[in-house]
């Protein structure tokens, strides 16, 4: 599909007079275009999806989590496996913004932005899962280290407050992140858009207008918040592997459990990230911007992570067995021909034998292959987590209370909500701020064509 | 004082011309550009932006919050768990991790805020000169220099082939 | 039933101690206010204790009443009372629940033309049935369990006084057999009394005496008594179990031989045959048997027996030379038709054996009293059929379920056009009662018990009647003087209550009413001698009907007995100490008989034994039962009472509205809870009349669908993880300990932590279960001190040992601490769901010592194989652990060690991230999935509630405190007499219940407490996963494994 033409944005972006506006400000913000019909449908869809959702997390308030599949001893169960998953998911944003643009990777540009926004998502998603999955939400607020009349603090020393404190900074880092970049953007939408928008993207824009002293401060916070993301994106999904890592759980207290966890959040991160971009890039005809060779390198990250997960599994079955454990041995023989062997085969399948595809370029550069690819990589990491967390606590130290859990409709229904909560602020986000960093685009485009002029002379 | 506005198409023009007009004592410059051009900016503003010194002060307010409050808090009520010190360096870390990236990001915005100006101007009035062009692909150099300069600047943008050059304030 | 308040209990006080004057009705008022006048005998706060007499079954153990401003809130059993000397059991704890019960009937009931009862008073009542009498009392019937001497001596005069046609007295699982044999072997009529606290070699002829024969408390502490370890070092006695099944009772065996059902009395025989020639009797004994035993010879007996002829050789020899053997007769579900036989046999076997006058006392019939007698009650049907039968009146029994469906007591019943039941709440029998006069529960009664000659129990009432009811005997006595001035004549005068008193006269009643009875325990002629009758003893197969290929068990079950307990949800709830099923009926079957019908766990049968006897049931295949028996347990199958029939479940009959769970999927679904196998069985008889209950043959069809078995226990087989651990005996003997050294080793977090501590200069004592090289091996200390687990200036650090030796497995720990902490029911759905709140389970492991491994793996399947025993019953509750792994992963401080070395839970801060339970390798902490405050206690159960123990909300963690509440409760005294608690002063529920005491409670930094003594034992003690250094309080002291008999 082409970019539609600059008069059907007319009456949102108005091309500016006396000058032709640059191609790349029309393409991108071609996708703030009026909503069409079928966008309407979409997010109506899905926002009355979350309240049906939310109606059926009311009823479990009140009645209590017995409506949820706990039991005895298994008292972790979707909500959690679910809130690892998106936490998971916010990583590939992160990376992508911070790492690789201390790398200097120019061809991030065309999907940090749309990435970035995802992790603010992914985050705002997961952090939904703590309330969730506690038994008294009403009283959840005793996590935070507050003052009161009981003169009681929290216990720093348990993994849940660590979490807390994790999710927490990195959702507020991300989202900082996300709108420092955008500011400039702000500024060209302004500078093209009337209405409630014009009011809108003048605030955000704080009066931005490209002059030295902004630009440099601005590179300069880019870089430091890069800096600091960094550090941030591999310590949280290692404290949330510590949620397990620190328990004595069978197949929970292992050492490589952070380095493992990462691999795994960046692994569905980029899947996520590949999920989402290729239904918006084919929609909105950002064919020009995001080319198969960010597919490419994308592809080689999920292979590369997809290896490294692998790697894992492999060594975790190698110790338990290499330890003469007992108790882990027989955990890691139930985790694989036990009961829940449907789980523990999906998760191997999806994670470590469909990814194997992106060995090949063709492969990496098919988009709907790939897309494929992404499906199952996102079905696998969830039934990662869930096999990490139900079957662990199903067969732990005493046989004789071993247990069985199978989710009940109120844990899927609410997992599904889950989804639609998280593509419903996407689905918002792209017809409101600019999918692609404009600026960064327009960085490379001027460039390009500087170099045109060098060349003439 | 009148105000000259001169429009470039490529950066390393608008280097250049900076650079020229330096030489002849005009030092009341600034750039309206599209995007983020390190060169541009180094020609104008030669010092390092200060920026830094609010990450690192963040960032150190935030590691001593952490572990101050984790130490102080498991004092003020011994509770003994597990049968471990009360106050735990390793599991205190975390904390003063998290904390250190917190601070100090928001520091940083802080920083941005001050050093960038921002936010800038009155709300919806944009400076003399500025215009929706400079947020497509066009760069802008403003010179204020004194009535008598103003065909020697005009002349001088021309010579590096400004795309056009206007007096935008008498 | 009238809205119960708490100011209305505060005035419903003191009737025990005769301050009943106190006592008033009034409106309910919803204001909390304090006493205007305290009644003298009530300290808010304070428990007051009645002393009194369970009657949950004929045992007749004595119980000490906890009342809290008036209301009783828990049962003890009476430390003064010979029976059960301060023990009690699960039904016993669960009896409470009688008087609170949603089932009780409001007052006394007329039942329409319309079927449905309506209220009446009891003037009317009384009139009514008066009026019935006055034409024609002959026709006039009394049917009802023994309501104790004095009721039983009045009730005949009443059946005198009125002309009655006469009175039968029921009890399902009367053990008549045995009266009959003795009278046969020893030709004088006698009670013989068993006594296995003196012996040395315990043989049991199917004989369940650990779960629901005669007097199952005081038999299991004679048992521990026989077999303590510390008192006989080279073991004590020996127990010996004969029978079909891997019961309970046989789990605490040594050697269980899977002999055929109903060959005991063979069995006796040939055992007797090897003791004579070994020696045993006396000449004249040897001539007058000669005769008898020829035929009994080892090898036919074998044959006959399935037990082979060494292994009775060899039994036999050891019966010949033990000291003080007992054998204990076939009984409850064994008793055949050939049960005076097989009874007489055994009597004969101990005769031989010289344990008559030792371990067997031959007491005299109590004099007053009427004997239960299953002739009398057949030939009752019978008149009933024919129509002699006018008026039928009903009490203390429930007929209508526990009849064998082939007397068709049910259609008789409807014969008689004038019944009337006394039930206090609903039951079979009084479902088809024209008239319902309720009688009061026992804790609201005045009574006596008899268990045996000299020993004389006294109930007095700690309550005042929650319902319009009336004492049983002061219902018929008005009743008699309404019929006429003459019957009114010729009645005693005055109420039961003065009767009651008048009878005692002998003793000083205010003193029987405080130590609750008079117990002179008499004992029995030194020596016996055979009755020339045993020369026709007449031992043989017994017969049995039906022409399938399993004998069908229908056994007593340890819980519901013979169904009485089914309406007392604590007992529905508990599991099957063999099975670890609760809520429903199921059919043993062996795992070769499940293979051959092409069965698995849950899938139901068809069972036919004749006529039109058939019933569907889910199978449970085990290896601890004989391929040629099926056996389902007697006490499910109920059509009546909200916990007892499945009424509740359906969401309907339940009086206040309030619901466990209301399950829509149930509506259509059987009103009966499980199968009732009496309606199987058919009505067989013994030589003298006596009740059988081995009496069918089954055969079984595959149903073609499976329902989901409510298991509790997910897998029997320990896989060597250092839980239920056991000692040989000599390796005890040895020296050797349970604990490996090596194992410990592996835990290399132990050492580390250990050699801290050296270097902080702590000083490390040997610890339970390390052996003092263990302590530091290659110079590492490798062992802790749970007494170094408090805060150092705290004088307690509380703990807790349980001797696996001693636990029988029967559940009465659970039942207390049910009561004890409120802990709440959740049904049947719930339970299958794995959602059991239980504070305390008992953890039941199958191994025989080595286990083959399976890919270098132990088999997931359980262990259990017939002949071997290798059972280890394991009590699993918080281990109040030094470095509790719960503990650090609470966000929110809700649980925490305390100064005392307790493991607190609070409540009030858990917000429910269930954390602390996956950390738990114990998994003792349980999760409220619903408000069950709300919804567990119907009203008026609400009232039974320990106000001591918070009843916990929706969404917070609990576990086992070791009842904290009764730790304060000591403290306060002891603070007063600026003094520590003594040793022996705080008794958490489960152990003051154990009828074994297997369980010690106290403070370890108290050298010299019983507790430190046994948790410091360097051979048994250990700790259950020792190798994850969770440093718990609780210390197991191993069992020890004594091995078959050997000569």
């Amino acid at each position: 599909m082409t970019p539609p033409p600059a008069a059907s944005v007319a009456d949102m972006i108005r091309p500016v007079p006396l000058v032709a506006d640059s191609q790349v400000n029309r393409d991108i913000l071609a996708v703030m275009d009026r909503p069409t019909m079928p966008y309407w449908l979409l997010l109506g869809f899905l926002v009355v999806f979350v309240h049906a959702a939310g109606a059926v997390w009311v009823y479990q308030v009140y009645k209590g989590l017995g409506i949820a599949g706990y039991a005895h001893p298994i008292f972790w169960g979707v909500y959690i496996v679910t809130f690892v998953f998106w936490v998971g998911i916010a990583h590939a944003g992160t990376l992508i913004s911070a790492i690789l643009y201390l790398f200097r990777s120019k061809w991030r540009n065309a999907i940090n932005r749309s990435a970035e926004a995802m992790t603010v998502f992914a985050v705002l998603t997961a952090a939904q899962f703590l309330g969730i999955h506690v038994g008294r939400i009403w009283k959840s607020y005793f996590i935070l280290p507050y003052p009161n009349q009981r003169g009681l603090w929290v216990n720093f020393k348990s993994p849940l407050v660590w979490d807390t404190f994790a999710i927490s900074t990195y959702g507020t880092i991300s989202a900082l992140f996300l709108f420092v970049g955008l500011i400039p953007d702000f500024a060209i939408a302004r500078d093209r858009s009337t209405g409630w928008r014009k009011v809108l993207y003048t605030a955000l824009a704080l009066g931005w207008e490209g002059k030295s002293k902004q630009w440099k401060a601005w590179n300069r916070t880019v870089l430091h918040l890069s800096g600091l993301c960094t550090p941030l994106v591999l310590s949280v999904h290692s404290v949330v592997s510590w949620d397990f890592a620190m328990s004595i759980v069978p197949t929970w207290h292992a050492t490589i459990f952070a380095p493992y966890f990462v691999a795994g959040a960046i692994f569905s991160g980029f899947a996520m990230v590949l999920t989402m971009m290729i239904p918006v890039r084919r929609i909105f005809g950002l064919e020009a911007y995001i080319t198969e060779y960010h597919f490419d390198n994308m592809g080689k990250f999920i292979l590369l992570t997809s290896l490294i997960v692998g790697y894992s599994y492999v060594m975790e079955f190698f110790i338990a067995w290499y330890s003469g454990n007992e108790f882990e041995q027989t955990a890691w023989w139930y985790r694989v021909f036990g009961p829940y062997w449907i789980s523990t085969w999906t998760m191997l399948i999806c994670n470590t034998m469909i990814p194997q595809l992106l060995w090949f370029k063709r492969v990496r550069t098919h988009v709907p292959t790939l897309f494929a690819v992404s499906i199952f990589v996102n079905i696998g990491m969830w039934f990662e987590r869930y096999v990490i967390i139900v079957i662990g606590l199903s067969h732990e130290y005493d046989p004789a209370v071993w247990g069985i859990y199978t989710p009940r409709p109120a844990e899927l229904m609410i997992l599904a909500g889950s989804f639609a909560f998280f593509a419903m602020f996407f689905v918002i986000f792209i017809k409101l701020f600019p999918v692609i960093a404009v600026s960064e685009m327009k960085e490379l485009a001027i460039h390009r064509k500087s170099h045109a002029h060098e060349g003439a002379h | 004082m009148p105000l000259l506005l001169g429009v470039f198409e490529t950066p390393n023009k608008v280097v250049e011309v900076i650079g020229r007009l330096r030489n002849r004592g005009y030092e009341d410059l600034d750039v309206f550009s599209p995007a983020p051009f390190p060169a541009v900016e180094d020609a104008l503003i030669d010092k390092p932006s200060r920026v830094r010194l609010w990450t690192l002060i963040g960032g150190l307010a935030g590691v001593t919050t952490g572990f101050a409050m984790t130490i102080w808090m498991s004092l003020d009520w011994p509770i003994v768990v597990g049968g471990k010190e009360l106050a735990s360096i390793p599991p205190y870390v975390v904390i003063g991790f998290e904390l250190t990236i917190l601070f100090g990001g928001l520091l940083t915005l802080v920083g941005l805020a001050v050093h960038a100006g921002l936010p800038h101007g009155k709300f919806g009035k944009n400076d003399v000169g500025y215009s929706a062009r400079f947020s497509a692909e066009d760069f802008g150099l403003t010179v204020r220099c004194k009535e008598r300069d103003v065909v020697e600047v005009d002349a001088l943008l021309r010579a590096f082939n400004a795309k056009e050059v206007s007096l935008v304030e008498p | 039933m009238p809205e119960l308040d708490r100011r209305d209990f505060l005035k419903l006080v003191g009737v025990g101690a005769g301050a009943a004057a106190a006592a008033g009705c009034s409106d309910p008022v919803e204001k909390l206010i304090p006493y205007v006048v305290q009644p003298d005998i009530i300290t808010p706060g304070i428990p007051v204790y009645y002393a009194s007499t369970c009657r949950e079954c004929p045992a007749g153990c004595g119980l000490h009443v906890k009342t809290r401003e008036g209301r009783p809130i828990k049962l003890e059993g009476n430390p003064e009372h010979p029976v059960n000397k301060g023990s009690l059991c699960a039904r016993g704890q669960a009896g409470l629940g009688r008087t609170y019960h949603p089932d009780r009937f409001p007052g006394p009931m007329l039942r329409g033309s319309d079927g449905k009862l309506a209220p009446i008073s009891w003037k009317d009542a009384t009139e009514l049935v008066a009026t019935k009498l006055r034409g024609g009392a002959g026709g006039a019937y009394l049917l009802g369990s023994d309501p104790g001497p004095t009721a039983s001596g009045v009730l005949d005069k009443w059946v005198a006084a009125v002309g009655a046609g006469g009175r039968i007295v029921y009890e399902p699982f009367a053990p008549e057999a045995l009266v009959e044999a003795a009278q046969l072997v020893f030709g004088n009529a006698s009670e013989p009394v068993f006594d296995l606290s003196k012996a040395d070699l315990v043989v049991s002829f199917a004989n369940d005496f650990l779960e629901t024969w005669v007097s199952p408390v005081e038999h299991a502490r004679q048992l521990a008594e026989a077999r303590d370890i510390s008192a006989h070092p080279e073991g004590g006695a020996r127990f010996v179990y004969f029978g079909p099944r891997l019961s309970m009772t046989a789990s605490s065996s040594d050697e269980w031989i899977p002999a055929r059902p109903g060959s005991e009395g063979i069995l006796a025989m040939a055992l007797a045959r090897v003791v004579l020639e070994n020696g045993g009797g006396s000449a004249s004994e040897r001539a007058l048997l000669a005769g008898v035993l020829d035929g009994f010879d080892a090898e036919r007996a074998a044959a006959r027996t399935g037990v082979d002829a060494k292994t009775i050789e060899r039994v036999g020899k050891a019966l010949a030379k033990a000291k003080a053997p007992i054998a204990l007769p076939p009984a409850g579900g064994f008793a055949s038709n050939r049960a005076r036989a097989a009874t007489a046999a055994v009597l004969v076997l101990n005769q031989l054996t010289g344990a008559v006058g030792k371990t067997l006392a031959l007491l005299p019939l109590p004099s007053d009293g009427k004997r239960a007698s299953y002739k009398e009650l057949l030939a009752l049907v019978d008149s009933m059929k024919s129509g002699k039968v006018s008026v039928l009146l009903v009490h203390g029994a429930d007929p209508a379920y526990s009849m064998p469906q082939t007397t068709d007591f049910a259609d008789a019943l409807t014969k008689v056009p004038f019944v009337v039941s006394f039930a206090s709440s609903t039951d079979e029998t009084s479902a088809l009662a024209h008239l319902i006069l309720p009688e009061h529960t026992p804790l609201e009664s005045w009574g006596d018990a008899q268990p045996r000659a000299g020993v004389r129990s006294v109930l007095q009432p700690a309550v005042r009647p929650l319902q319009d009811t009336q004492a049983l005997i002061d219902a018929l006595l008005d009743i008699g003087r309404a019929v006429s001035p003459e019957v009114a004549a010729k009645l005693p005068t005055g109420s039961f209550r003065t009767l009651l008193e008048a009878a005692w006269s002998d003793a000083d009643f205010r003193q029987v009413l405080q130590r609750g009875g008079v117990f002179a325990e008499k004992s029995g002629p030194a020596s016996a001698s055979l009755s020339p009758g045993v020369a026709k003893l007449g031992v043989a197969d017994p017969v049995l009907e039906g022409e399938g290929d399993y004998v069908l068990l229908a056994l007593p079950s340890p819980l519901l007995y013979d169904g009485r307990g089914a309406n007392l949800p604590w007992l529905q709830e508990i599991p099957d100490p063999v099975t670890k099923i609760v809520w429903q009926s199921w059919l043993e079957v062996s795992h070769e008989t499940a293979q051959k019908l092409g069965l698995v766990a849950g899938d139901v049968v068809v069972i036919e034994t004749g006529g039109q006897r058939r019933a569907e049931v889910p199978v449970v295949p085990r290896g601890g039962i004989r391929n040629d028996v099926v056996a389902l347990a007697v006490g499910q199958g109920h059509t009546q009472g909200l916990y007892a029939s499945r009424e509740l479940e359906r969401g309907v009959n339940d009086p206040q509205g309030k619901r466990l769970y209301p399950l829509p999927e149930n509506a259509g679904r059987q009103v009966a809870r499980g199968v009732n196998v009496i309606s199987l069985l058919a009505a067989a008889t013994d030589e003298a009349g006596g009740r059988a209950w081995l009496t069918t043959k089954a055969k079984l069809t595959k149903a073609g669908r499976s329902e989901r078995v409510a298991f509790t226990g997910a897998n029997d087989n320990m896989r060597e993880r250092m839980l239920g651990e056991a000692i040989t005996l000599s390796d005890l003997v040895a020296g050797k300990s349970v604990v490996d050294p090596e194992m410990l080793g592996l835990a290399a977090s132990v050492k580390e932590r250990l050699q801290d501590a050296a270097r902080r200069g702590e000083e490390m004592t040997p610890p339970a279960g390390v052996p003092a090289e263990a302590l530091t091996r290659n110079g590492e200390l490798i062992a802790f001190n749970p007494a170094d687990d408090a805060k150092p200036g705290s004088p307690y650090r509380w703990g807790m040992s349980i001797d696996l030796d001693r636990c029988t497995g029967c559940s009465a720990c659970v039942a207390a601490c049910y009561l004890e902490n409120n802990v709440p029911i959740v049904g049947e759905e719930q339970s299958i769901r794995g959602r059991i709140m239980s504070w305390l389970r008992l953890e039941r492991y199958v191994t025989d010592g080595d286990i083959d491994y399976v890919g270098g793996r132990p088999p997931h399947s359980t262990l259990e194989r017939l002949g071997h025993v290798g059972v280890r019953h394991l009590p699993m509750l918080c281990q109040h652990c030094g470095s509790a792994p719960c503990e650090p992963v609470c966000p929110v401080f809700a649980t925490y060690h305390n100064p005392e070395g307790l493991n607190g839970m609070v409540y009030n801060r858990c917000i429910g991230t269930r954390y602390c339970s996956n950390n738990c390798p114990y998994k003792v902490r349980r999760f409220n999935y619903f408000d069950y405050s709300l919804e567990t206690w119907p009203e008026p159960m609400k009232l039974m509630l320990n106000p001591d123990v918070t009843v916990r909300c929706q969404g917070v963690m609990e576990k086992c405190t070791y009842c904290a509440q009764r730790v304060e409760f000591a403290r306060q005294p002891a603070k007063n007499e600026k003094r520590l608690i003594r040793d022996g002063e705080v008794t958490p529920a489960c152990a003051q219940s154990c009828p074994t005491q297997a369980i010690t409670f106290g403070n370890l930094k108290d050298a010299d407490s019983q507790v430190a003594k046994k948790a410091s034992d360097p051979k048994r003690g250990y700790h259950a996963l020792h190798v994850l250094n969770t440093r718990p309080a609780t210390t197991y002291l191993a069992k020890v494994v004594r091995g078959p008999v050997e000569v």
